[in-house]
């Protein structure tokens, strides 16, 4: 794991035969004891003495002060080395988000270190926003605070762009949020489950939801051309519970007010069918308001075709739905 | 199998209850004794089936905010009157609220957005930033089609994303059986009288 510190030595003055350890050691250990704080994961025990960061000795003496989160198996020491590392010093700075790594990306540290100040600063505010990270977040937030009454380094707490470096902690964790997210969202669309990476499976997202919109147009429009007076009865589409009979029940709504007795209800099962009025286009062929009055005699004569069920809410009251 | 009939009988629910709430908002129109075109029809429809269904989130997701905030930003009458019927009086209350703190929020990521862009980007051309680049035009695409989605962040947008779709579902669903139902009304009648 030490491959890509080697060049970031070079500010830093420590214990020679400890250089790489260190920041391995620094690597490995507060992000597992920090995932242990908060989501008790076992975790092996790290082998490894506590490293020595090298920093200031006064510095790890005024972090120990802020050590609160440290817990019972995490020697004082590296957690005190966690806010020392992470102090305001210039050099200092550029290594945290190295330390925070467990699992090393592919980019190496140093191209990263012109903008891991500020991709640090924002991953501090951004651990310190955000509510569910590990404890090392609130490590984070102890050094700021640290260094802000301590050092004459003016710490901005704005946001200051992009974090391009991929090793934080923070970047990962609110990676695999959104990856959590991301499978559930494959399993809603239908046909994502075999598609594989972030880009192609937001495509097929962004074209269901697309089709989704264009598709309420179309039925919107659709619904407008439908001749202009619906009653609806709406409590026969409510009292069918289980959602199969629900679409049956859609057709509850409607009913021609004349109709072959038999033919029709034989073909959908247990639907209650009410009067439908009609503009326009059978304006001649059809009573309008007339027919109001007429709903009781037909429903009685639906009685005897209609399942019991169905039955109860005929009489119930019905809506009115002109356009 | 068991959470599948849950989520049948949660989305029945939730079927339900858009149903209502549109017919209820369409319910407003009744009144009206101008003509309509088609196109008013289709307007008239498609506002309240989206206020309807934006309603049954209880304005607890940021889309269903973002769509009442559209809506109320059409002064237009109708829109006024189907939202009262819909929602009931407090609540567009609560509406004007959101749409100024939108508003707000927008000016804040507008600011944020220029910051950032003025920061300067990597030009590497690794095949991971590549990936990425392609993620980004993505999201920002979804973040056009999700109603509110221009003010959230990654997390937030996939989370609304999820329930947006569903919520959608129900809308098609249902507005389809409508449609399905009053086309084989038509067709049965049309049929008895031949």
């Amino acid at each position: 794991m030490g491959f890509g510190f080697d060049e970031i030595h070079g500010p830093i003055s420590g214990p020679p035969e400890t250089d790489s350890n260190s920041f391995t050691a620094l690597l490995e250990l507060p992000p597992p004891q920090a995932v242990e704080l908060l989501i008790k994961e076992d975790f092996p025990a790290k082998p490894m003495p506590p490293p020595i960061f090298p920093s200031n000795i006064a510095l790890i003496d005024r972090a120990s002060k802020f050590s609160i989160y440290a817990s019972p198996d995490n020697s004082p020491d590296s957690t005190a080395i966690l806010p020392a590392s992470s102090s305001m010093k210039l050099d200092l700075v550029k290594q945290e988000p190295l330390e925070s790594d467990s699992h090393p990306n592919s980019s190496s540290p140093a191209v990263s270190n012109q903008s891991s100040k500020s991709g640090k600063r924002k991953e501090r505010e951004k651990k310190v926003k955000e509510s569910n990270k590990k404890s090392k977040k609130v490590a984070a937030n102890e050094a700021s605070e640290l260094s802000g009454e301590k050092l004459p380094y003016v710490h901005v707490r704005a946001r200051r762009g992009q974090a391009t470096d991929s090793h934080s902690l923070a970047e990962r964790a609110r990676r695999e949020k959104i990856n959590a997210r991301m499978k559930l969202l494959q399993e809603l669309v239908p046909g994502c489950n075999k598609i594989s990476g972030t880009a192609m499976v937001l495509d097929e997202i962004i074209n269901h939801v697309q089709a989704l919109q264009r598709q309420v147009e179309f039925l919107s429009m659709r619904l407008a051309a439908v001749n202009p007076r619906i009653d609806f009865n709406l409590d026969a589409v409510f009292a069918a519970e289980s959602g199969s009979s629900i679409d049956n029940s859609y057709l509850g709504m409607f009913d021609p007010s004349i109709w072959p007795e038999g033919q029709i209800n034989g073909s959908r099962q247990q639907l209650y069918q009410q009067p439908l009025h009609f503009d326009g286009l059978h304006q001649p062929s059809w009573g309008r308001e007339d027919d109001t009055s007429n709903f009781i005699s037909p429903e009685d004569s639906l009685l005897s075709y209609d399942s019991p069920p169905n039955s109860a809410s005929l009489q119930s009251s019905k809506l009115k739905m002109e356009l | 199998m068991k959470a599948r009939m849950q989520n049948s009988s949660s989305s029945a629910l939730l079927k339900q209850e858009f149903l209502k709430k549109w017919i209820n908002g369409l319910q407003t129109y009744t009144n009206t004794k101008k003509e309509m075109t088609i196109l008013d029809r289709k307007n008239a429809i498609k506002l309240s089936a989206d206020i309807a269904i934006a309603s049954t989130r209880n304005f607890s997701t940021n889309w269903s905010r973002a769509v009442m905030a559209d809506v109320s930003k059409n002064v237009d009458g109708s829109s006024k009157i189907v939202t009262e019927k819909i929602l009931g009086r407090k609540e567009t209350c609560i509406i004007k609220c959101s749409k100024n703190i939108m508003r707000k929020s927008r000016l804040l990521a507008h600011r944020k957005r220029a910051i950032r862009r003025t920061i300067g980007r990597t030009s590497v051309k690794a095949a991971s930033a590549i990936a990425k680049e392609l993620v980004k035009k993505r999201t920002r695409v979804l973040k056009r089609l999700v109603p509110g989605g221009k003010q959230m962040n990654e997390i937030c947008l996939i989370k609304e994303t999820l329930d947006y779709i569903a919520s959608l579902q129900v809308q098609v669903d249902v507005m389809r059986n409508i449609a399905n139902a009053a086309d084989q009304c038509l067709d049965s009648t049309e049929r008895s009288l031949l």
